[in-house]
C-alpha cells in the first residue's frame, strides 16, 4: 500500500515536470510550428545553469530561475528570429517547415550538446537542495519534488490565464488554428509565432531548473527529454493543455511504477509502449482534434 | 550515343574491378577508411532508399546498425558468415515492419518521432537483456574474418543497395513512393496501397542498414550496446544522404566520400570539438544545400537532370520488385443493377453534421447532377464515396457489394476515379507520370511501353499531348484540370466523380468541357458531377440530386428540381417564406 502510494506519488512529480515540458513544446510546435529536436538541450543547459548557479555562486535554484529563465527566453527568441526565421520564409508549406524544422534543429542540438560536453564534460551531475523527507500519507517525499510541483502548477496556470484571458494569447491559440486566417484578421505572424517559441523556451528553461533539484543529468541527457515531451504532446493531443496535462501524468505514474518495480532502465521502454498504445487506440491523440 | 552506352558500361566494370582490388594494394589506414567509405555509402544509400522519396526523416538508423552488429556478437562465432548477415537481415525487416506498422499508416511526424527515440529505446531493451538474462553488459565476437574480407563484403553489399535501388526506381514500387512523396491523397486515389508500399521500402531499407551492421561488427572485437547503438550514426547519414541529393541514386554516395573524409579530419584533429562541427556542417548543409549537390548540378545543367531523375519503367525490375503487391481487387458486373447505392449515409465533424441520411442511387450510364449550395455537404458525399473518409454510418455499395468500410485505394481499384475540388497534381513528376500513376495500380494495371502508349492516348484525349513530357507542376490551372481528368481515366473506371472540374473554365473551354464529359458518358461511363453552374447541369445532367444542410432534399430531372420550391429557397435564402 506505502509503495504503490509511494509510486502514485513520486509519479505525479515527475509526471507534472513531463507535463510542463510537453507545455512549452505545444507552444513551439503547435504555434510556432517548428518541430524542436533541440528541445531538450535546453532544458539541460538550463540545468546547467541552475547548477553552476548554485555551487558555484550559492543561489538558490528558486531565485535561479530568475536569471536562467529570461536567458533562456531571450536565446530562443533570437533563435527563432536567426537561425529558424530562413527556414520559416523558404518554406512553401507546412509540410516543409516541418521537414526542414526538424533538421535545421537535429543539427542544433548536436551543437548545443556539443558545447555542453565541452564546457561541463560528460559525466552525471546533481546536488543537493531542500532534500528534506517530507511525510505525507504515511510515504515521505522530498521537499524540492513537491516544490518542483507546486512551481510547475504555477507556470501551467498562468500560462492558461494568459492563452484564454489575453488578447496576445488569443491571437496565438487564432494561429494554432489556422496560420493563413490568423494573418487576415491584422495578426502578426511572424513576432507571435517569435514569442510563442520563446514563451516556449522560457517553459523548458523552468522546467530544466526545477527538475536539477531532484534528478541527476548529464549533457547527453536532452534527447531523452525531447522524446518525453514529444510523445506527451502527441498522446495529448497538440494545442491541448488538458490533454497534455493527463498524458504527462500518466506517463511519470507508469514510468515511476515500472521503474521501482521492475527495473530503472526500462522507462523509455514504457513510454514507447504508453505512445504506441494511445497511437493505436486514438490516433489523434488522447483529447484531440485530428493532427494537421 | 549507342557507343556511349558501352563505353558507361566498360567503366564501370573498371571502377568495380579497382575497387575490388584495392584491398591487395591497401593496408591499415587507406583500408579503414575505405571500409568507412563503403559502409557510410551503404547506410546513406540505404537511407535515401525509403526517405529519399516519402520525406520521411528517418532517425533510427543507427537502431538497425546497432540490432545487425548486435545480431553478429550474440550468434555463435562458427556459423557460416553469409548465414549470420541472413539473419541479422530477418532480424532487420521483423523490427522494420513492427515499427513501421504501428507508425507509417498514420502521418509522417509520428514516424519522425518514434524513429527519433529508437535506437534509444532498443538499446535500453538490449542492455536490460544483456544484465538481466545474459549476465553481462558487453560481448567478444571472435568471429574468423579479415579486415579484407570486411572490405569485401560491404563492396559486394554497396553494389546490391546500388542494384536494388535501381531496380525500385523503375518498377511500380518506385512510382508508388514517388506519388506518395508527393500527395498521399493522390496516391490512394490512384489505386496505390499506401501503407504497403512505404512499409516495404521501410523493410528493404533496414535490411541493408542491419547487413552493414553485422558486416561491420568483428571490426570492434568487443561490442556494448553503447558502442552499436551510437546516435551520431543516424545523424551522420542523415547528413551525408541530404548533402549527396537523397532524390537522385548516386546522390548519397557523392555525399558519403567527402563527408567522410571530412569527419576523418575533423576527428582527427578536433576529437573533442567533433559534435559541435558535425552539428554546424549539418546546419550548413540545410540551410545552404536543401536539394543538395545532386538540386544544384540539376539546376545548372539540365542534362544532368534528365540523366539523375530518369526513372523510367522496366519490367525487368517491375517482375523483381511486383511481388510486393497483392492482386488488385477485381471489378464486378452486377447488371441491371444501380451501379452505385447509398442508403442511410452519416457524417459528422465534431458538431457539425456534414451529411445526414443520405441515401440516392446510380444508374448505369447516366449523368446525376449532385447540387447545393456552398457547404451542404455534396464534396463529403463525394469523399465518402471514394473512400477519402469512412462514414459514420449508412451503407454504399459499387455493383451490389457495400465499400464503405473499404481504403481508397480499394475502391479505385474497384473502378470509381475522381477529380478534386482543388486541383491535386503531381507537380515535381511529369506530365507523363502523373497519368501512369493512374494506369499502373488497378486490376488492369499497365507498366512499360503499353503503360507509356496508354498515357499518351489519354493526354491527347484531353488536349495535351504535346505537353506529356513537361513537369505537370508549370501547368496553368486548366490544363492541371485536365490532367487530372486524364489521371483519373487512366483508372479505366466505371464511375467517375468529377467534382467541380467545370469550374473556372472560360465559355470556349466549358463548352469543350462539356462535349468531352458527354462524350465520356456515350463511351458508358457513369458520371457524377459536383457542380454550380446551371447552364452545365442542364446540358449535362440526366438527373440531379438537390442537398441542402447535408440532406437531401429534392431528386428528378433538372428542369424539375431547379423549379422546385424548396431548391430556390435553399439556393436563394428564405425568399419564399
Amino acid at each position: 500500500m506505502t509503495l504503490a502510494l509511494d509510486i502514485v506519488l513520486s509519479g505525479l512529480v515527475l509526471g507534472g515536470m513531463y507535463a510542463l515540458f510537453a507545455l512549452g513544446l505545444t507552444l513551439q510546435y503547435g504555434i510556432a510550428r517548428i518541430m524542436n529536436l533541440s528541445y531538450g538541450e535546453f532544458l539541460i543547459a538550463a540545468a546547467f545553469g541552475a547548477l553552476f548557479l548554485y555551487t558555484g555562486m550559492a543561489v538558490n535554484p528558486i531565485v535561479g530561475m530568475l536569471a536562467v529563465v529570461p536567458a533562456a527566453f531571450g536565446l530562443n527568441w533570437l533563435l527563432y528570429q536567426i537561425v529558424l526565421m530562413p527556414l520559416v520564409k523558404r518554406a512553401k508549406s507546412q509540410g516543409m517547415l516541418e521537414v526542414d524544422s526538424i533538421l535545421g534543429t537535429f543539427g542544433i542540438l548536436f551543437v548545443i550538446q556539443g558545447v555542453m560536453l565541452v564546457v561541463f564534460g560528460g559525466s552525471l551531475q546533481s546536488y543537493s537542495y531542500l532534500s528534506i523527507p517530507i511525510h505525507i500519507l504515511g510515504t515521505t517525499l522530498a521537499l524540492n519534488r513537491i516544490l518542483a510541483l507546486a512551481f510547475a502548477l504555477i507556470i501551467a496556470g498562468v500560462l492558461y490565464l494568459f492563452l484564454t484571458r489575453t488578447r496576445y494569447g488569443i491571437a496565438m491559440r487564432a494561429i494554432a488554428v489556422n496560420p493563413v486566417a490568423a494573418q487576415l484578421s491584422g495578426i502578426n505572424i511572424r513576432a507571435a509565432s517569435a514569442l510563442a517559441f520563446a514563451a516556449g523556451g522560457a517553459i523548458v528553461g523552468a522546467g530544466g531548473v526545477l527538475t536539477s533539484m531532484f534528478l541527476t543529468f548529464s549533457a547527453a541527457s536532452g534527447v531523452v527529454f525531447t522524446m518525453k515531451a514529444l510523445i506527451v504532446v502527441i498522446m495529448g493531443g497538440v494545442g491541448n493543455m488538458m490533454g497534455a496535462l493527463v498524458a504527462g501524468l500518466l506517463l511519470g505514474i507508469a514510468e515511476t511504477a515500472v521503474a521501482r518495480l521492475v527495473d530503472p532502465g526500462l522507462t523509455i521502454a514504457v513510454t514507447y509502449a504508453l505512445f504506441l498504445g494511445a497511437l493505436l487506440w486514438r490516433p489523434t491523440g488522447l483529447f484531440g482534434r485530428p493532427a494537421r | 550515343m549507342k557507343l556511349s552506352k558501352g563505353f558507361y558500361a566498360a567503366a564501370v566494370v573498371v571502377v568495380i574491378a579497382v575497387l575490388a582490388a584495392a584491398p591487395l594494394f591497401l593496408s591499415g589506414y587507406h583500408l579503414a577508411l575505405g571500409i568507412s567509405l563503403l559502409y557510410f555509402t551503404v547506410l546513406a544509400t540505404a537511407w535515401a532508399l525509403f526517405s529519399g522519396p516519402t520525406h520521411y526523416i528517418s532517425l533510427a538508423t543507427a537502431a538497425f546498425f546497432g540490432i545487425g552488429a548486435y545480431t553478429t556478437a550474440a550468434l555463435p562465432d562458427l556459423l557460416p558468415i553469409p548465414l549470420v548477415l541472413l539473419i541479422a537481415a530477418a532480424v532487420g525487416v521483423a523490427i522494420a515492419l513492427v515499427v513501421g506498422l504501428s507508425t507509417l499508416r498514420l502521418s509522417g511526424i509520428y514516424f519522425v518521432i518514434f524513429s527519433f527515440g529508437l535506437s534509444e529505446l532498443i538499446r535500453q531493451l538490449v542492455t536490460w537483456y544483456e544484465v538481466n538474462i545474459h549476465g553481462s553488459v558487453g560481448r567478444y565476437i571472435f568471429a574468423e574474418t579479415t579486415t579484407q574480407g570486411i572490405y569485401w563484403r560491404l563492396l559486394a553489399l554497396a553494389l546490391a543497395v546500388f542494384g536494388v535501388t535501381w531496380l525500385i526506381r523503375h518498377s511500380r514500387l518506385g512510382l508508388a513512393v514517388r506519388v506518395i512523396g508527393q500527395d498521399e491523397m493522390v496516391a490512394r486515389h490512384c489505386g496505390i496501397d499506401t501503407t504497403r508500399a512505404k512499409l516495404a521500402l521501410f523493410a528493404i531499407s533496414a535490411a541493408f542498414m542491419t547487413v552493414t551492421g553485422a558486416i561491420m561488427a568483428p571490426r570492434w572485437t568487443y561490442i556494448d550496446p553503447a558502442i552499436a547503438f551510437n546516435p551520431t550514426i543516424s545523424f551522420e547519414v542523415v547528413i551525408m544522404a541530404l548533402f549527396g541529393g537523397a532524390g537522385a541514386l548516386f546522390g548519397p554516395l557523392l555525399g558519403a566520400v567527402p563527408l567522410v573524409l571530412l569527419f576523418e579530419l575533423l576527428i582527427g584533429n578536433f576529437p573533442n570539438y567533433f559534435s559541435i562541427l558535425l552539428g554546424l556542417v549539418f546546419v550548413l548543409i540545410v540551410y545552404a544545400l536543401p536539394q543538395g549537390v545532386f538540386g544544384l548540378l540539376e539546376a545548372r545543367f539540365p542534362k544532368v537532370r534528365r540523366a539523375a531523375s530518369a526513372t523510367g519503367m522496366s519490367a525487368l525490375a517491375e517482375k523483381l520488385v511486383g511481388p510486393v503487391w497483392p492482386r488488385a481487387a477485381k471489378r464486378e458486373m452486377a447488371g441491371d443493377a444501380p451501379v452505385l447505392q447509398l442508403a442511410g449515409l452519416r457524417k459528422s465533424f465534431g458538431g457539425l453534421v456534414a451529411v445526414d441520411n443520405l441515401s440516392f442511387e446510380l444508374r448505369r450510364g447516366e449523368i446525376l447532377g449532385l447540387i447545393g449550395p456552398n457547404g451542404s455537404g455534396k464534396t463529403t458525399a463525394l469523399n465518402l464515396i471514394s473512400g477519402a473518409i469512412a462514414p459514420d454510418s449508412g451503407e454504399i455499395k459499387l455493383e451490389g457489394r457495400p465499400i464503405a468500410m473499404l481504403p481508397a485505394h480499394r475502391i479505385a481499384q474497384r473502378g470509381v476515379a475522381r477529380t478534386f475540388q482543388l486541383v491535386r497534381v503531381l507537380g515535381a513528376s511529369t506530365c507523363l507520370e502523373n497519368v501512369i500513376a493512374g494506369l499502373a495500380f488497378h486490376s488492369n494495371a499497365l507498366w512499360g511501353a503499353a503503360a507509356e502508349q496508354r498515357a499518351r492516348e489519354l493526354l491527347t484525349r484531353v488536349g495535351l499531348g504535346d505537353k506529356a513530357d513537361m513537369p505537370a507542376g508549370q501547368f496553368t490551372y486548366i490544363d492541371q484540370k485536365r490532367l487530372e481528368l486524364a489521371r483519373a481515366l487512366a483508372l479505366s473506371p466505371d464511375v467517375l466523380l468529377l467534382d467541380e472540374w467545370l469550374a473556372g473554365l472560360n465559355p470556349s473551354e466549358l463548352h469543350v468541357g462539356i462535349a468531352l464529359v458527354k462524350m465520356l458518358r456515350d463511351e458508358g461511363l457513369t458520371i457524377i458531377i459536383v457542380e454550380h453552374m446551371m447552364d452545365a447541369i442542364r446540358s449535362l445532367c440526366d438527373r440531379c440530386v438537390v442537398m441542402s444542410a447535408g440532406a437531401k432534399i429534392a431528386e428528378g430531372p433538372p428542369a424539375a428540381v431547379l423549379s422546385d420550391k424548396e431548391v430556390i429557397r435553399a439556393y436563394l435564402g428564405g425568399a419564399g417564406d
